[in-house]
């Protein structure tokens, strides 16, 4: 859920042992999506 | 001071105004100019609650560009720290403008309606709250309602005779606003040189003490009338504040 | 990337004559400097924010 391949675009869940590489089409860039809380951010 | 003050208008616009004042010393000037600056409070955004932002810009990007954008500000109504609650929600393929700040209290709004905020393309959506906080201009520039405030003495032209046949022809550059026979000229109207207006002529300029011309303009959080009498209300009450102190 | 709100020195609002600016000046034919001086954009440094400006939400948003 983490995140996203950049080839075939399916949510990818990474675990301790599988290494950086999507299991669904083996490519091996991984994006991270943006989490889903509100960022609060202080206009400087 | 016991001299009365005198002020003239010789540009007179909501967010723009040129005036002379008389009887004032240069200390008091630019008293003025810096509490027009630094010291009367305007609305500006704060802190930005980010809850979509799929534009090619990051958060603190858009938040900065948010904190630019000039909200009115109504003098007196609100006091220092006090907070209004805005929000924007665009999606594209569309731009945010400042027009789709959407405001929670009415007298506090976006004081432009086109600033363009961030582009947005098919599917990128912008969602977010803002806090307005009230602040002043010595805290950070964005609270600052005067833009490009000046001012300069105010010079009196006098005609003192011919130019020699064969004298130099050099320019006689001025800036601003003159005072030739009683009558104040803003010097664009000949070019800013005064070979100009006097051709063949040899003129003199003097400063006129205690007569200083102000340019003030606002970024449209409030008009020019209620920046300067807001700058010198503030110079009047810490001159009060301090009679009071030292009395004491 | 986008217009800059204010401009830097002087910190007067810019971008919203940017939209008109860009119809009138760079898509359209007529003079930058006639342009300018009729949207009240008078000093030095506030038309340097216009004139100097290029758009490249265009140029980065295949990137993502």
């Amino acid at each position: 859920m983490s995140y996203k391949c950049s080839r075939c675009k399916r949510d990818v869940t990474l675990d301790e042992y599988g290494g950086v590489r999507c299991p669904y089409c083996g490519h091996r860039v991984l994006l991270k999506e943006r989490s889903r809380d509100v960022k609060e951010v202080g206009v400087e | 001071m016991t001299e009365d003050y005198e002020v003239e208008f010789v540009e007179r616009e909501e967010r723009e105004a040129r005036f002379v004042v008389r009887g004032i010393t240069p200390a008091f000037a630019n008293g003025i100019r810096r509490a027009m600056i630094a010291d009367v409070p305007t609305f500006s955004v704060d802190t930005v609650r980010v809850v979509e932002n799929s534009s090619v810009m990051f958060d603190e990007q858009i938040s900065l560009r948010l904190g630019l954008v000039p909200l009115t500000t109504p003098v007196d109504e609100f006091e220092i720290g006090d907070e209004v609650t805005l929000s924007i929600d665009v999606s594209g393929p569309n731009t945010a403008y400042s027009g789709d700040i959407v405001t929670s209290d009415d007298l506090v709004q976006p004081a432009d309606d086109n600033v363009p905020i961030i582009e947005l393309k098919d599917d990128q959506r912008l969602e977010a709250e803002a806090d307005a906080v009230l602040d002043r201009g010595r805290e950070h520039a964005k609270h600052q309602g005067g833009v490009a405030v000046g001012y300069r003495h105010l010079q009196r032209v006098e005609v003192v005779g011919d130019k020699e046949e064969f004298a130099k022809e050099e320019p006689e550059i001025l800036r601003g606003v003159i005072e030739d026979d009683g009558e104040l000229v803003a010097t664009e109207t000949f070019d800013n040189d005064l070979t100009n207006r006097y051709p063949g002529k040899e003129v003199e300029v003097h400063d006129i003490p205690n007569a200083f011309v102000f340019h003030v303009e606002t970024d449209g959080s409030f008009s020019v009338d209620e920046l300067v009498t807001a700058a010198i209300d503030s110079l009047h009450g810490r001159a009060t504040e301090l009679k009071e102190a030292v009395q004491l | 990337m986008m217009v800059p709100v204010r401009c830097f020195t002087c910190g007067s609002v810019v971008g919203k004559h940017w939209e008109e600016f860009k119809a009138r000046a760079r898509e359209g034919d007529e003079d930058p400097d006639a342009v300018l001086n009729e949207l009240g954009v008078e000093r030095h440094c506030c038309r340097r924010m216009l004139v100097s400006h290029e758009d490249l939400v265009d140029v980065v948003s295949p990137y993502q």
